[in-house]
């Protein structure tokens, strides 16, 4: 596995070099903007959550027959019925959420995101094909940008990867981390669990310090817990990773009759996302053994090191802030 | 050197990079990272000169091709860092087809390069491409994200195109004659054409 430990080497090199740089919350970069019906056709809205820009950057478009200058929004007898859009996010605001209240007083929620900029606001009529079509794109790249983006899941895979090896072990593995994590997400997103999101984020963390503490043992010729039962690791872990992933649904504030389906295209997304990262990392671990690059002896443990360095570092940023809030 | 030492070496380049401990990248500006790598895959200067760069030191065999790993991302680094240090991004048609001419001509030569001059080569080419993508970077944009991003695809492309080079030319085995070899040849023909046809475009009025 010589490959393996010089490709994990140059991704921590990078991994290193990012942790470097500031991050902002991730809430910042949501926008929340509310409508309440106040008679039929007619709304009044307003910023719960302010744009990281300022308001004046959204370009918000409603559907055609809609007048919108907030705080009121007028869609006459039709209602608030069609495509919303905001062309413009990017960045600096990965998404937004749009809460309509009926007068009935019933809340719907509609996410727009910068891959997915328009949303389509159904009528009372049961969802037609076009709408599951676009509730699966929507969620499906929402999932796929949750675990490309998010480098602690990405990490603990490698070093799943790096333990077990390749082969049929790898495949159960990593299968067991996904019913792990999608067994999670499910009872999160249907509010069968919940788990605070700081304490959370930091045994995310504590497991990727497992996974480097698990990495040194193997090297020292000990065999450890994930060397002997890998699958039920990934499946232990997946479950704490399972919430976390939870968490990207949570703010989305999702209508009960689209949560189900919303779930489902979600965890697609991020098993495609997950699949990707396997693939690529079994690509380069393949290539460099076709071409013998390899880490020298000595320097053969620095990845285990630097594992362990950056989750463990990853954990103390958190714990602190768990420790600050209470 | 002992192993405490090491340890202790590691921590001290991790810490050095320690800012605010929040690391949940979910929240991170990697859309810059992304952007970085993203970038020149999509940029034709950028795939072809790589892929030719790739299919060269995989054709002339492993012992070659394997410092590539490290030297080309981190030529593209240094010219990200040149650039953006010397405040110009020098772009040039017609560098950008003479580059792609002569790699595509000595891949179709076959030439057996020395591995010094290979490594030279690809450090220089990756300065040149480094310093040609600094041009997307915006004022707002994230410097040390980007260039992670633009060296982590220079990683990646240059690996698995030399693997893939490599076990389909078969140096070791076969030689320069085998219709394995000659396909790389040809291959060297259509991207010495494509520097052509860009050298044309370029010196058009």
């Amino acid at each position: 596995m010589t490959g393996a430990r010089a490709l994990i080497a140059i991704v921590l090199a990078l991994a290193a070099l990012l942790l470097g740089r500031p991050a902002a919350a991730h809430q910042a970069t949501i926008a929340v903007l509310e409508f309440r019906e106040m008679r039929p056709g007619a709304y009044i809205g307003r910023w719960t959550t302010l744009p990281k820009d300022g308001v004046n950057r959204i370009d918000l478009k409603m559907p055609p027959h809609c007048f919108l200058r907030l705080p009121e929004l007028n869609c006459g007898d039709k209602g608030l019925v069609g495509q919303m859009t905001i062309a413009n996010l990017g960045e600096d605001m990965s998404a937004a959420i749009i809460r309509v209240t009926s007068l009935a007083g019933e809340t719907r929620s509609y996410t727009i995101s910068a891959s997915n900029p328009v949303v389509t606001v159904l009528g009372t009529d049961a969802p037609t094909l076009d709408t599951w079509l676009e509730l699966a794109k929507t969620y499906v790249n929402l999932g796929i940008d949750h675990i490309l983006l998010g480098a602690d899941h990405l990490l603990f895979v490698l070093g799943l990867i790096w333990i077990v090896q390749g082969g049929w072990r790898l495949l159960k593995t990593i299968t067991s981390f996904t019913i792990g994590h999608s067994a999670s997400l499910a009872a999160t997103a249907f509010g069968w669990i919940g788990v605070a999101e700081a304490p959370l984020n930091a045994c995310i963390a504590l497991s990727i310090v497992f996974v480097g503490v698990e990495i040194i043992k193997q090297q020292r010729g000990e065999t450890g817990l994930t060397a002997r039962y890998p699958w039920a690791v990934a499946f232990s872990f997946g479950l704490v990773h399972g919430i976390g992933f939870a968490s990207a649904l949570a703010g989305l504030g999702l209508e009960r009759r689209i949560l189900p389906a919303a779930l489902l295209f979600f965890n697609v997304g991020v098993e495609i996302g997950q699949i990707l990262f396997v693939l690529l990392v079994l690509a380069l671990i393949w290539a460099h053994r076709r071409l013998g690059a390899a880490l020298p002896r000595w320097g053969a443990e620095w990845p285990a090191y630097a594992i362990g360095s950056v989750s463990m570092f990853w954990f103390l940023g958190r714990l602190a802030r768990v420790l600050a809030a209470a | 050197m002992s192993r405490l030492l090491r340890t202790a070496l590691l921590a001290a380049v991790l810490l050095a990079q320690a800012q605010i401990a929040d690391a949940h990248i979910v929240s991170a500006r990697l859309g810059d990272f992304y952007a970085g790598a993203l970038h020149p895959l999509l940029t034709m200067q950028d795939v072809v000169v790589w892929i030719a760069l790739g299919l060269l030191a995989g054709s002339l065999g492993a012992a070659g091709g394997r410092w590539l790993v490290m030297v080309f991302p981190l030529g593209l680094c240094a010219g990200l860092a040149f650039a953006v240090g010397s405040g110009v991004a020098p772009a040039s048609p017609l560098v950008d087809a003479a580059t792609i001419l002569v790699l595509g001509l000595l891949l179709a030569a076959a030439l057996r390069i020395p591995v010094t001059l290979l490594s030279a080569i690809a450090l220089l080419l990756g300065v040149i491409r480094g310093a040609a993508n600094a041009g997307e970077l915006g004022p707002q944009s994230d410097r040390l994200l980007y260039a992670a991003g633009l060296a982590a695809a220079g990683y990646v492309t240059i690996t698995l195109v030399m693997a893939l080079a490599l076990t389909l030319r078969r140096p070791e085995t076969e030689p320069v004659s085998s219709w394995r070899g000659i396909a790389v040849r040809a291959v060297g023909g259509w991207v010495a054409a494509i520097g052509l046809m860009m050298a044309g475009l370029s010196l058009a009025p």
